[in-house]
């Protein structure tokens, strides 16, 4: 059986939101419910770099431990959904997840929170496959017609791939072998000082450009 | 032969040994700039990003609190708590069957004396009430998932949990207005008395054999709820509603956890003890509870129990107030002050 | 392999109730009797969470699987393929379309959003009209005929000229064709589009320097590149797609990546080199390369003797620019432009790429030039991977360029002589008579300033260039004695075109209370509905988006898509060429207007404006792009290869995809189209070809064709004029045309032989129509022969205005007098210390009412920002997230928020993106939107604040180096 998995590629990844609003786009998702989002480190320095992230769907689910009702669900993919009918809003899997998945669609006095809505792998929920109730509750199940999740399908560099863990990772392996170690072995930046060779980090240079 | 042997086998020992050596003695030699390792660690160490979607916390990318949270709740948190208040409840079970309830040693007197006002009744079942809808949601919202579920199954606990979120989330915001009151109203009564209430702990409030120590309004075990049901409470008041209201200052989970972790502790705490006053003040001890239902005690429950107090109100009094249907018979308890009163 | 979920069920051991049977949730309530009670009204018991908006409810499911619709992103020039998902007319889904060779399947946030515009929320939905301040809806009848009076009452008073045709970029080939035909129908030349303002200095240098002006090569070919260098650009940001192709190269072939910008931008961070330069210092910082490379002998020698002219004025400019003097002016040292020249000097053959941070200059045609001269002097022209790759902007940018949607010239670059008229006229099949009576012929002897001074010209407003769309607000305020026409603009035409993408916003606004009419025909209101205080006179008329009709597009690398309408137009809005045709109608010339078209129901058939226009491009072969071919090559998107956009085999085998102008000859010729533009290796009917000889056979006795350099298979093997039937006819070739052919070719050239005969005997012999000649380095028409440094009007260095100062004041540029000396004689660095530049952000697009009235991306931005550098902010006191005023020097300011940057931008500059609107010195201007049509996110335009500037050959305006202050507010 297939392991569904996602992996974004930060050295592709553009911090184009294109992730962002596919899914956006597949699942009707309302304004302050961010299943993905896009987090970039260094913002405006040499050395930026961007990741898209959303629920992992982790072998281990922290989520899934600590729900007091127990509402989460293994597909046999791997992919980590939840019921939105037993789940009753108080917030714990947004704590323990690291990655910030799990959304609440408010945020009001007395711990209202509303369902938690999260990325489902566009594998959709409990309820039977590619029915509008489904569709109004979880948003699109694109795994039951065989397809992938909208937002690595979209993606405009294929930073961000989804899918089969094997072949995510054989994709992945296939594009380092592409870039090549030249620019992270150990010395050949000093040693061959040349223009030719991928540093990965843009030298940023004396240049300010001003006075 | 032998000694090459040695030689070879200390040199595959000690060779590979060596670069581990150079690192020691020069540890530039290790510095690659490599921009992976760089960026994760900064991911994992600063936790800091930015991002167009807003929302808490939305710029960080990987969070580890949550998985320590995760771990300290599930494995040590849930369980421990679990086992507290197991032996809790198993103490006084074993301590019921062998000590069963402490009776009033000279039997009713019939005489009554007034313990508690109308207001200190109120509040106290107003903030017991609170209290006791709290734990037991809390306590359903904490181990519903491994108890309740295999009862109910999955939706049906569901529309527990809901139920006791929202009581615990609306209730706990009464409590926290009743506990103040209660702690100005009761906090004269529970000051602690070095003298007595030292004695009465070195006696252990006389529970564990030998007579029952002095005790004033309050004895010092009493007091001791008190200041753990008070200060616990505040602690608890304080976490809940920083829970209860994300919208006010939108903290960030960070700080929810640790304001959960908090309000999980002191709530294991103070039902620990309540499960003590519970006990002592329904099953375990005769005419206990009265004080509370009605205001009035028995002056020989008065006698024995709050010896101090009771003398005060004597001596408030010229002479006590006969009181029809004494109760006749009654041992003297041992050891112990005998009732002025004299018996029928 | 399709992939199974498991039904989560109580069914688990874990959930299995000990009490036998399972209870579902309702079951439980119900039994229970809590329904009834008042915790059910708590709400969290609710079944659904996700809001559930009913326009977008799935339908049920239908039998059939949803139709599938190709069609075309509507946002930028990548041109990315979609599919659109319709279901009983709605449009319920968006797939990725992994077959288009240009995507596959992929997009940004914008095309990722495209499905959004079937909600159409904030649309315009029906024709509105401002009465005493309020909006009012009307009917298309009335308004169409109340505008239709006034103008023509404007017409009868004031002339033609004082109606402004302000076109789009969004319209597709066909509407923007339809719309250059309308403007000269109505008779002026004032008609424009974005291109102005965006790349009209590249297509005016570009052009001027090899022939067109468009991108060489194309997004895919990048594949075949060793290096690339990015100046004044952030596709990261602006073309996202096109980093799928930029890394393919930066990864496969280890090609360097060299980033040129005053900021440190999305695009920068993937660079292996960045370089910050001093906003508007291209010039210098691209002869200071090429110092080093004529320096070291890395010029292509054999490439610029056989291609090249003028190369020895180039070295003796160049030769000015020591490192000491590129560090001094722009900031650069020595060994940061010494890398960046060997790198491309070492990885050839690498592509040279630019936007708006080159174009946008007072002396933008410089720059755009010297950028062709760099790669000319490299020998990196017609080679795959090579190049000078102008990323374009809208989604048809270049096809309303190509189809001249411009003041200055008819469709295909023709021009405005006379020649081109009769051309156009033969084309349209009207008389030429008629059509020039259409023109106001003011004659004005004497009282009209020329370029030298009084003249005596008369005014021909039918060859005189018009009046661009950068400068039309002075078309309203000059004096009208001082404007080349017989009075100022009275109307403007708003069609597919914001007005926060100008600048002088001050300005603009009291132009537009100026004008007797304002009519805005667009999907949404654009802040011209509201930033102007006027209580009558303007209308708003919904225009349909691109996925409520159908037709071709131009991309950015020449190819032609043919779109697909996804679903039928929203609300009362019609498309732009029904538009049209309803307005020639009311205006008196919609039997000429679509004389050859078949309308039905006031809609002209796209397919027969697609074919008119087949029969009069030539000069740029859009001739061999018919709606079949066109319909053919959108079917078979699979079919054509990723990187050399050759299809392998199928229907339209050997065809580039959306055949690349210049596709010659008619389309029974069946000519593949040009996929890298001057490409000798390949021959012309394969796709190659040569530089265009279109600026004369010699000057000043040096041979301007080419030498010993030719395409592949000519059969004159050197150099040729462009082909006329006289030279067929002495080359002997006259009788390879049949009779049909040399009837019309007779007296004609190949752009003038509408039978295309002369361009397919050429073709035959293996030459290039438009003749083989050499690239010239030295444009001896424009005001620098020379590309030269000039400061920006607004300088921040008063040191350098001596010796690199910008013109003299002109007093009539495009009908205009337009200053240059005037302004930068003044000193305002005292007051004014910061540079103030320019840029975009990935979510919005253009002026950005479309893109800000879509949630999905709006949610992304919400607020309009200033990019500040962290000693800058410190400076004033200000900290990051605070509202802060930023004032111009013309008496500007605009109110919104800092956002503090370590080293994105410098210290000295600020950045702004110009996306934004709906706020306006301080005001938020919601409530004057028509009610339900407010973008959901508002704020400052930076225009607003931008200042006076524009380019000394295609007024394009000068936003990316400006001055300005900045304090808290």
């Amino acid at each position: 059986m297939a392991r569904m998995k996602f992996l974004c590629d930060a050295e592709r990844c553009i911090e184009c939101n294109a992730c962002v609003t596919a899914c956006k786009n597949e699942n009707e998702v309302p304004w302050g419910v961010n299943r993905r989002r896009v987090v970039t480190i260094n913002d405006g320095s040499p050395g930026e770099r961007s990741m898209s992230v959303a629920c992992m769907h982790c072998s281990d689910a922290p989520c899934a431990a600590v729900c007091p009702v127990d509402c989460f669900y293994f597909t046999d993919d791997g992919v980590v959904l939840h019921d939105k009918d037993i789940c009753i809003g108080c917030g714990y899997c947004f704590y323990a997840c690291p990655f910030g998945a799990p959304q609440f669609p408010k945020n009001e006095a007395f711990g209202s929170r509303g369902k938690m809505d999260k990325c489902t792998f566009c594998a959709g929920g409990p309820l039977p496959d590619n029915s509008p109730e489904e569709y109004a509750e979880y948003g699109s199940n694109r795994l039951a017609q065989g397809k992938l999740p909208l937002c690595a399908e979209m993606c405009a560099t294929r930073a961000l791939l989804a899918g089969d863990g094997d072949t995510v990772s054989d994709i992945f392996r296939e594009r380092v072998t592409w870039r090549g170690a030249s620019g992270f072995a150990w010395g050949w930046g000093v040693a061959y000082n040349r223009p030719g060779i991928r540093r990965g980090y843009a030298v940023e240079d004396k240049a300010t450009g001003v006075d | 032969m032998l000694w090459s042997l040695l030689l070879l086998f200390a040199l595959t020992l000690l060779l590979p040994l060596i670069p581990y050596a150079v690192a020691y003695v020069n540890p530039e030699t290790g510095g690659v700039p490599n921009p992976g390792s760089d960026l994760w660690r900064t991911v994992r160490e600063a936790n800091v990003g930015t991002t167009q979607v807003q929302g808490v916390d939305s710029g960080v990318l990987i969070s580890e609190y949550g998985e320590r949270w995760r771990q300290y709740r599930m494995q040590q948190l849930a369980p421990w708590g679990a086992m507290v208040l197991g032996a809790m409840v198993g103490i006084f079970v074993v301590y019921y069957l062998v000590r069963g309830k402490i009776r009033i040693e000279a039997g009713r007197s019939g005489k009554r004396v007034r313990r508690y006002t109308t207001t200190e009744m109120t509040v106290h079942w107003i903030l017991a009430s609170t209290f006791v809808l709290l734990a037991l949601t809390g306590l359903i919202l904490l181990y519903g998932r491994w108890l309740l579920i295999p009862l109910l199954g999955a939706s049906g606990f569901s529309v527990t949990a809901t139920v006791c979120k929202l009581l615990h989330n609306y209730v706990g915001l009464l409590f926290a207005a009743i506990v103040p009151i209660a702690f100005f109203l009761y906090l004269k009564d529970s000051l602690f008395n070095l003298k007595v209430d030292g004695r009465w702990f070195m006696r252990a409030g006389g529970y564990f054999g030998g007579e029952e120590p002095s005790s004033e309004k309050v004895n010092a075990g009493q007091k001791m709820w008190y200041w753990v049901a008070m200060l616990g409470g505040f602690v608890l008041i304080a976490s809940g509603l920083f829970l209860d209201f994300t919208n006010l200052f939108q903290q960030g989970r960070d700080w929810l956890m640790g304001a959960h972790v908090v309000h999980t502790i002191a709530s294991i705490g103070v039902i620990a003890f309540f499960i003590v006053h519970l006990y002592l003040a329904t099953i375990g001890v005769e005419g206990a509870l009265e004080s509370m239902v009605g205001g009035h005690v028995d002056a020989n429950w008065a006698r024995q129990h709050h010896d101090l107090w009771y003398r005060e109100l004597q001596a408030g009094q010229d002479r006590p107030e006969p009181e029809e249907g004494l109760a006749a018979g009654g041992t003297t308890h041992a050891g112990g002050v005998a009732s002025p009163v004299a018996k029928d | 392999m399709k992939l199974v979920k498991k039904q989560c069920t109580d069914a688990s051991p874990l959930h299995a109730a000990v009490l036998g049977a399972t209870i579902d949730r309702r079951t439980f309530l119900k039994r229970s009797g809590i329904t009834a009670g008042g915790i059910a009204a708590a709400g969290t018991l609710s079944m659904s969470m996700m809001k559930k908006a009913a326009a977008t409810d799935r339908p049920p499911t239908d039998e059939g699987t949803p139709a599938q619709i190709r069609s075309i992103c509507t946002h930028c020039s990548v041109g990315c393929g979609i599919y659109a998902e319709v279901e009983n007319g709605v449009w319920t889904g968006q797939e990725p379309a992994f077959d288009h060779p240009f995507n596959r399947g992929a997009h940004c946030s914008k095309g990722a959003a495209v499905r959004e515009h079937g909600h159409g929320e904030r649309r315009l939905k029906y024709p509105t009209k401002l009465v005493n301040g309020k909006w009012i809806r009307v009917s298309w009848e009335e308004a169409l005929n109340e505008i239709g009076d006034q103008m023509l009452a404007i017409r009868e008073q004031s002339g033609p000229d004082s109606v402004y045709w302000l076109g789009s970029a969004k319209h597709n080939n066909e509407q923007a064709y339809l719309f250059s035909k309308f403007a000269a129908m109505w008779g002026t030349n004032n008609m424009d589009h974005q291109a102005r303002i965006c790349h009209s200095t590249t297509v005016a240098g570009v052009a001027n320097t090899w022939g067109y002006g468009a991108m060489t090569n194309s997004y895919n070919d990048i594949h075949n590149s060793q290096a690339i260098l990015i100046i004044g650009g952030n596709p990261a940001e602006a073309h996202p797609v096109s980093l799928q192709h930029i890394f393919r190269a930066t990864e496969r072939n280890h090609a360097p990546l060299i980033v040129i910008d005053p900021r440190f931008t999305r695009t920068a961070a993937h660079a292996d080199q960045f370089i910050r330069l001093r906003p508007g210092t291209d010039v210098p910082v691209v002869w200071g390369m090429l110092w080093h490379i004529f320096e070291n002998g890395w010029e292509d020698k054999q490439f610029i003797k056989q291609r090249v002219y003028g190369m020895d004025e180039v070295r003796a400019e160049v030769a000015k620019w020591t490192p000491d003097e590129v560090e001094r002016v722009s900031g650069v040292p020595e060994e940061t432009i010494k890398r960046a020249a060997q790198t491309m000097a070492e990885h050839r053959p690498g592509t040279f790429i630019w936007c708006m941070g080159g174009t946008q200059h007072t002396i933008g045609n410089n720059n755009t030039r010297a950028y062709c001269i760099f790669q000319l002097a490299l020998g990196n022209m017609g080679v795959a991977g090579g190049g000078t790759n102008i990323f374009r902007g809208h989604d048809n940018v270049q096809g309303a360029t190509d189809f001249g949607v411009l003041s200055h010239t008819l469709p295909g670059y023709y021009g405005l002589s006379e020649g081109a008229w009769k051309h156009w006229a033969k084309v349209w099949d009207v008389d030429y008579d008629w059509l020039a009576g259409r023109f106001d012929k003011e004659e004005r002897p004497g009282e009209f300033f020329g370029e030298e001074g009084p003249s005596d010209k008369s005014v021909n407003s039918m060859t005189e260039k018009g009046i661009p769309v950068s400068r039309w607000i002075d078309g309203v305020l000059e004096d009208k004695n001082n404007i080349a026409q017989r009075d100022n603009l009275r109307a403007m035409v708003f069609w597919g075109h914001a007005p926060n993408s100008q600048t002088r916003g001050a300005e603009m606004k009291e132009a537009m209370e100026k004008l007797d009419l304002m009519v805005i025909i667009d999907p949404y209101p654009t802040a011209s509905a509201v930033m102007q205080d006027r209580s009558d006179g303007v209308y708003l008329l919904p225009a349909a988006t691109q996925f409520e009709t159908y037709g071709s597009v131009t991309a950015s690398n020449r190819s032609l898509q043919w779109r697909d309408k996804v679903i039928d137009p929203l609300f009362e809005s019609l498309p732009d060429h029904t538009i049209m045709y309803k307005f020639a109608n009311k205006l008196g010339f919609g039997d000429e207007f679509c004389k050859n078209i078949q309308v039905t129901n006031e809609e002209p058939l796209i397919e027969d404006i697609t074919r008119e226009f087949n029969k009069g491009m030539w000069t740029i072969g859009y001739t061999g792009q018919s709606p079949e071919r066109l319909k053919e090559h959108q079917q078979n998107w699979h079919t054509f290869d990723y990187t050399s956009l050759q299809a392998k085999g199928g229907p339209a085998n050997g065809d580039y995809y959306g055949m690349p102008w210049p596709c010659w000859g008619t389309a029974e010729m069946r000519h593949p189209g040009s996929p890298n533009l001057y490409d000798t290796s390949k021959s012309v009917a394969e796709g190659g070809l040569n530089f265009r000889a279109r600026f004369g056979v010699e000057r000043d006795g040096v041979n301007l064709l080419a030498e010993d350099s030719w395409s592949k298979g000519a059969e004159i093997k050197d150099g040729y004029p462009e082909f006329t039937d006289e030279i067929l006819k002495k080359l002997g070739w006259w009788d390879d045309l049949t009779a049909d052919e040399k009837q019309l070719a007779e007296g004609k050239n190949w752009k003038t032989d509408r039978s295309g005969g002369i361009q397919r005997v050429a073709i035959k012999h293996g030459c290039a129509p438009f003749g083989n000649a050499k690239a010239r380095a030295v444009v001896w028409t424009f005001p620098d022969q020379v590309p030269i440094h000039r400061e920006p009007l607004y300088t921040s260095r008063r040191d350098l205005v001596e010796k690199y100062p910008t013109y003299e004041d002109r007093k009539d540029f495009y009908r205009l007098p337009t200053r240059y000396q005037s302004i930068q004689a003044k000193d305002y660095t005292g007051d004014y210390p910061l540079i103030m530049t320019s840029g975009r952000l990935v979510e919005y697009e253009g002026g950005g009412d479309e893109t800000r009235s879509n949630p999905w991306l709006a949610e992304l931005q919400q607020q309009m920002f200033a990019e500040i550098n962290i000693v800058d902010a410190n400076n004033n006191n200000i900290k990051d997230g605070e509202q802060i005023w930023l004032e111009s020097p013309e008496g500007s300011r605009i109110k919104i928020m800092a956002k503090i940057t370590q080293e994105g931008v410098a210290p000295g500059v600020v950045w702004m993106p110009f996306h934004f609107a709906g706020h306006f010195e301080g005001r938020d201007l919601r409530d004057k939107y028509p009610k339900g049509s407010d973008p959901y996110v508002l704020g400052e335009a930076c225009n607003t604040a931008f200042t006076y500037g524009y380019d000394s050959v295609t007024q394009m305006q000068e936003t990316k180096c400006s001055l300005c202050r900045i304090s808290r507010a």
